[in-house]
């Protein structure tokens, strides 16, 4: 019965930040500076023309009305076109996110499977000379800056060896003839992936590293698992049966948060590996005033880590009986 | 010799425990916080030395300051350590700058972040209820937020993106964090006895929150500090990488931004690293003393994730 | 065991498929096959609707496919036949022009005639696009004589007609006319345009597009009925001789240039900093091509309100900068000081001779020379910034000619990312003002929130700001200074006010003679100059690489290679490696 009162109560709380959010965003975008037609800078554009222009796109409304129609749109579900592309903002969403999902998905699995693995080393040797290394070498990796390392990354891979394509997506040589076979395409696309996969499994391995191995010491010290020694099972035993599957709850729970946030790309990433992603087309969005795809972007993320965050409370409890509410 | 150097280590060790608490001898016997104490030491220096260069001549003031002699990127000599910018500026001197830039632009982003969370975090733990779930929702929303999106959004809004406004930005961003962990603290720390008596001996709220519970979520408070400080750094550079920033203020990542922007990326390798070596040793410098404090201060928050 | 075994199982899997993928691709990827060109692009175009697209990638693309009526020769920049077959025709008696049609087709195959003409210009004139729309306003009425003839009706004489009118891109009423009869009955006519969604456009061009896969690639192919395929315009057989066309997105200018050294594309269309340049020359591959740009760079004064509405000031200010500086190390060289408000290059149009403040002079004389125009005008200061000795010291504040201290202002730019150049200018000029006393603050805005503050509330002291793209015509110079435009959103964002100047103005767009209108823009360059509501700074000069290995016969023009004359006219040099 409590369960089912905190549940219903979470829903009605995720309801109401989201429209709080909603308003919020529409008053930031109806507040701010500048305006679509201002970015075109073409002298023989007069200042009618330029007024017309923007009264057929609706900016010369007052608030209120503007508000209405956008919660009445919102229902309806529409979000209207983006000023610069004129397409419908949910089909360029929509073109744009499977593409970052693709890679920002991935390299977060990859990366935690290898944080696992390596804080299960460096935890079950702790004080020891690899745990030391293995902890600064996570740090260190951790504390690359993103966009520097990545550029010497494509300067070492991409061109000086030359193992691997310089950014983009797929090779445009190959997908143009049509006798291209699926298979083909989607190795192709794996290709395309394995230097910003890299780039991004070894700066944020680290960080699942020291969430595993932080766990790992926590359930080392626990009861039972002096009681599993006392057994007389061996330390591999102990270690792969025992502890790495109860410590890597907390990791399981991060990367369950991070996929979440996957869905906002990253601008950096994709603007260096030319990457069709989302993170980009919001920062285009944002610094050039296409109010109707930033808009409707914002609000799919919010729902995107609304609703995740809300699930991770339920597996939870599911998870862990001890979690009472 | 050696009776010198035992008294040596003796004064030392006196000084350490006697001055400065346990914690600081903690600190050196912890390899990971003894090499971040040294980094950031060494980065503190830098941030001192800035203020030299301009004093020994005009050309190496890192933002105006242009070699008569330089029309193009040169290589490092002996009157610019580390060689000069497209203009003739001096790399070193931009570099020593952006080390105070780095300090200045991470600790007063982190220390606004930090008094502000841990004041929200503590009025809503102590008061609960209705306050609390405000508090605490307005939290959630701004932690859903893409940070570096409604930052460019409203830095678009300020117009004028000077480092300040961009630390004030920084700050009001990476609050909830904070508020969070150190509502869950006073919540534990409400429950325990000396905070009944001080309300029976007539404490005012005011008094308790300030004199009773501040202590106690304090040493979280300065842990949160180191990490808030590294992204704080990491923001700065992003922003400045990605052209949002201030021109007028020599940070690193403005460096990098004007090694990309102006093309000398692959040319002058002398330009591009330092930089980016400095960024990330100074974040792994605040990190290594953070995971030292943490193994100090509380095994059990362990789990907070590292924020990037 | 068994889940190490697995473990192992599955990782050498992923190997295997890595490494197939890998020697996959190494095949592909070299064949390098004959007439197939490849150029790197920095965005893709946002829209392939003619009537919405307004960014540079956009434009670039479409100028393939959407073709003007007469178009600007690479060489002496003349206006010349394109679609047309010869010369406007005058008739001063009506006020009427004639143009006669050449045989084109669509790239379907259906001819081009003189219904397209006349339905393109209508469109532009009902649904007021506003890119196009004033360079048509005072036409009054089009009509197609016969099948490959149309006559312009001029409400009054214009000089523009013929140099920006003409040039408007014709589209064809098969494909734009439901569209447009479907919109201009809905409730936002203009909107209901441009959110019309054009996959494949259909032009008259040299090239076709094909195929485009979002954020990855555009592919063109020749477009078999091209009018001018070989024939010789001024001298120039055009192909195009490419049977194929493959645009690239390269979002950063690194790796673009790393793929045109490696040879993944033949040719970066976008202009290339200064900070490239020793790489590229060092690359036995690459030719670099630096263009002239019709582009004016300039600093700006709100004369709107004291103290910069003082004439006096200002010209105190521009004998202040030091555009040599600007050149030569901001610029690395790589562009010209502008004297006027029309570029250098703009051979007919610039005037030659008109006061260069403080040109060659060096630090000290210039603050020397501002000193004494100002403090003869009435500006003191406390400690004046030249001594009784007659050398530099630092000033304090400057206190304007009533008495009162000068209040800080601000030097707006657009924000280093965007570029890098202008950012940088304003912190130098802050710095050459504080020498005389000039409390300013160089502060970098965000593009759409400067040009809010600028031009919607003329809420700003200065500026630096610079147009990329200025038509050869200089008719902008009525835009910038005209008194009409000193409104919200105008573009007289100086707020510049002078009766003499606009009736100049006015005179210079009625008049028809090309001689009789040089002399009017010469003598409203020299007002401007003299006045400076703007102080023209530079013109930056276009950096432009290809990789040779494959293809030769690019075009030079003002505006750089990547032009229309470039891609019909360059070749496949035979050699196939």
């Amino acid at each position: 019965m409590t369960m089912k009162y905190f549940f219903l109560k979470r829903i009605v709380e995720i309801i109401v930040i989201f429209f709080v959010i909603m308003t919020l965003f529409f008053l930031l975008f109806h507040f701010a500076p500048g305006d679509p037609v201002s970015r075109m800078v073409d002298p023989s554009m007069t200042h009618e023309d330029a007024a017309y222009m923007i009264s057929q796109l609706g900016l010369d409304q007052p608030l209120f009305t503007r508000y209405g129609i956008y919660i009445k749109n919102f229902f309806q579900g529409n979000f209207g076109n983006s000023f610069h592309y004129g397409e419908p903002v949910i089909q360029i969403i929509g073109d744009r996110l499977p593409n970052t999902i693709l890679l920002f998905t991935t390299s977060i699995v990859l990366s935690a499977f290898a944080g696992i693995f390596l804080g299960r080393i460096t935890a079950w040797h702790k004080g020891k000379l690899i745990d030391t290394l293995g902890t600064i070498l996570a740090l260190v990796c951790h504390t690359l800056f993103l966009p520097w390392a990545a550029l010497l990354i494509i300067w070492v891979f991409g061109y000086q060896i030359g193992w691997f394509p310089l950014g983009g997506i797929l090779s445009p040589e190959l997908w143009i003839q049509p006798e291209t076979g699926y298979v083909a395409k989607a190795l192709d696309v794996l290709y395309h992936m394995v230097l910003p996969l890299f780039t991004l499994c070894i700066i944020h391995f680290g960080s699942y590293m020291l969430i595993m191995r932080s766990s790992m010491l926590e359930v080392i010290g626990e009861d039972y698992i002096l009681t599993a020694r006392a057994k007389g099972l061996s330390n591999r035993q102990i270690c792969n049966r025992h502890v790495a599957p109860n410590a890597s709850l907390p990791v399981v729970t991060s990367v369950g948060l991070s996929l979440a946030f996957s869905v906002n790309g990253g601008a950096l990433t994709e603007i260096i590996f030319s990457w069709p992603g989302i993170g980009r087309e919001l920062i285009f969005a944002v610094t050039n005033n296409d109010y109707p795809l930033a808009l409707a972007s914002f609000l799919f993320i919010s729902i995107v880590v609304l609703v995740s965050n809300f699930i991770v409370d339920i597996v939870y409890t599911y998870l862990d009986p001890r979690i009472q509410y | 010799m050696a009776l010198k150097k035992t008294y040596l280590q003796q004064a030392r060790h006196r000084w350490l425990s006697v001055k400065a608490g346990p914690y600081l001898a903690f600190f050196w016997q912890n390899p990971i916080g003894k090499w971040g104490v040294l980094l950031l030491i060494t980065f503190g220096l830098m941030a001192l030395a800035s203020f030299f260069p301009p004093l020994i001549d005009p050309m190496y003031h890192p933002m105006t300051g242009v070699d008569p002699n330089i029309s193009n990127v040169t290589p490092p000599a002996w009157n610019h350590w580390l060689g000069t910018d497209y203009m003739g500026r001096d790399l070193f001197s931009q570099l020593l700058t952006g080390a105070r830039v780095a300090f200045m632009v991470g600790v007063s982003a982190a220390f606004m972040s930090i008094v502000f969370g841990t004041l929200v975090g503590m009025t809503a733990g102590y008061s609960g209820k209705l306050i609390d779930t405000l508090l605490m929702r307005a939290a959630d929303m701004i932690m859903l937020l893409p940070t570096l999106l409604v930052v460019l959004l409203l830095s678009s809004f300020i117009g004028q993106l000077s480092i300040w406004t961009i630390v004030m930005l920084i700050a009001v961003f990476r609050w909830p964090g904070v508020a969070r962990v150190i509502r869950s603290q006073t919540l534990s720390i409400k429950e325990k006895p000396f905070i009944d008596a001080a309300r029976v001996a007539g404490a005012s709220h005011f008094r308790i929150l300030f004199r009773h519970i501040l202590p106690n979520v304090l040493p979280m408070a300065l842990l949160f500090m180191t990490f808030r400080v590294t992204s704080a750094i990491i923001l700065e550079a992003v922003l400045a990488f990605l052209g949002f920033g201030d021109p007028g203020t020599v940070s690193w990542g403005m460096m990098l931004q004007w090694v990309w922007k102006t093309g000398n990326m692959f040319q002058a390798p002398y330009w591009l690293f330092p930089p980016g070596i400095c960024i990330s040793l100074i974040t792994l410098s605040f990190y290594m003393i953070g995971r030292a404090m943490e193994e100090i201060l509380d095994p059990r928050l362990r789990k907070e994730k590292i924020e990037d | 065991m068994a889940e190490k075994r697995a473990c192992l199982k599955v990782s050498a899997c992923v190997l295997l498929i890595f490494l197939s993928a890998v020697m996959l691709m190494s095949c592909t990827g070299r064949k390098n096959e004959k007439n197939f060109l490849k150029i790197a692009v920095s965005e893709e175009p946002e829209s392939f609707n003619i009537w919405l697209a307004s960014d540079a990638n956009s434009r670039k693309m479409l100028s393939l496919i959407y073709q003007p009526l007469y178009i600007r020769d690479p060489e002496e920049l003349d206006l010349i036949p394109w679609l047309a077959s010869s010369d406007p025709v005058y008739f001063p008696e009506d006020l009427s022009y004639t143009v006669s049609l050449r045989q084109v087709k669509w790239s379907n195959g259906s001819d081009l005639t003189s219904s397209d003409v006349v339905f393109t210009i209508n469109l532009i004139k009902a649904f007021q696009v506003p890119r196009f729309i004033s360079k048509w306003r005072f036409v009054k009425k089009v009509e197609a004589v016969d099948k490959h003839t149309v006559r312009f009706y001029l409400e009054e004489p214009k000089a523009v007609f013929l140099t920006r009118s003409l040039g408007v891109p014709i589209v064809s009423q098969k494909e734009w006319e439901a569209v447009a009869e479907k919109a201009i009955h809905s409730e936002k006519p203009y909107k209901t345009l441009i959110n019309h969604k054009i996959e494949i456009p259909l032009g008259c061009g040299p090239f076709v597009l094909k195929e485009k896969r979002q954020g990855a690639y555009l592919y063109f192919k020749k477009n078999p009925f091209f009018f001018g395929e070989n024939q010789t315009i001024k001298g120039h057989t055009l192909g195009p001789y490419i049977d194929r066309l493959l645009f690239k997105v390269y979002r950063s200018a690194d790796v673009a240039i790393l793929a045109l050294k490696k040879g993944s594309v033949d040719y970066y269309w976008s202009g290339i900093q200064p900070g490239h340049m020793k790489g590229l020359t060092r690359h036995k591959k690459i030719d670099v091509f630096v263009s002239k740009k019709s582009a004016f760079y300039y600093m700006g004064f709100n004369v709107r309100k004291p103290p910069f509405s003082d004439p006096h000031l200002r010209r105190a200010m521009a004998v202040l900068i030091d555009k040599q500086f600007i050149v030569s190390l901001i610029l690395q060289g790589f562009a010209t000081q502008m004297t006027s408000v029309v570029p250098k290059g703009n051979g007919f149009w610039h005037n030659p001779d008109l006061p260069d403040y403080g040109c060659g002079l060096s630090r000290a004389e210039r603050i020397k020379k501002a000193y004494h125009m100002l403090s003869s005008k009435g500006y003191t200061w406390e400690d004046p910034p030249v001594n009784q000795n007659n050398e530099i010291v630092s000033p304090s504040p400057i206190r304007l000619p009533h008495g009162r201290p000068m209040e800080a202002f601000t030097i707006l730019t657009p924000p280093a990312g965007y570029d890098p150049h202008r950012a940088a200018c304003g912190t130098m000029i802050q710095e050459w003002f504080k020498d005389l006393g000039l409390p300013a603050q160089s502060r970098p805005m965000s593009f759409g929130a400067l040009l809010n503050t600028v031009k919607a509330r003329h809420e700003f002291d200065t500026l630096i700001f610079g147009y990329g793209r200025l038509s050869l015509d200089p008719d902008y110079l009525r835009s910038f200074f005209h008194s009409n435009n000193d409104k919200s959103r105008g573009w007289n964002m100086s707020g510049y006010k002078n009766s003499e100047f606009d009736r100049l103005a006015n005179a210079s767009l009625a008049a028809m003679d090309k001689f009789e209108r040089q002399k009017l823009i010469w003598e409203m360059q020299e007002i401007i100059l003299r006045d400076l509501p703007y102080l023209p700074l530079y013109n930056p000069a276009l950096i432009e690489a290809v990789n040779n290995t494959a293809f030769s016969g690019w075009v030079e023009m003002v505006g750089g290679i990547g032009n229309i004359w470039s891609l019909c006219c360059v070749k496949h040099q035979g050699v196939v490696p």
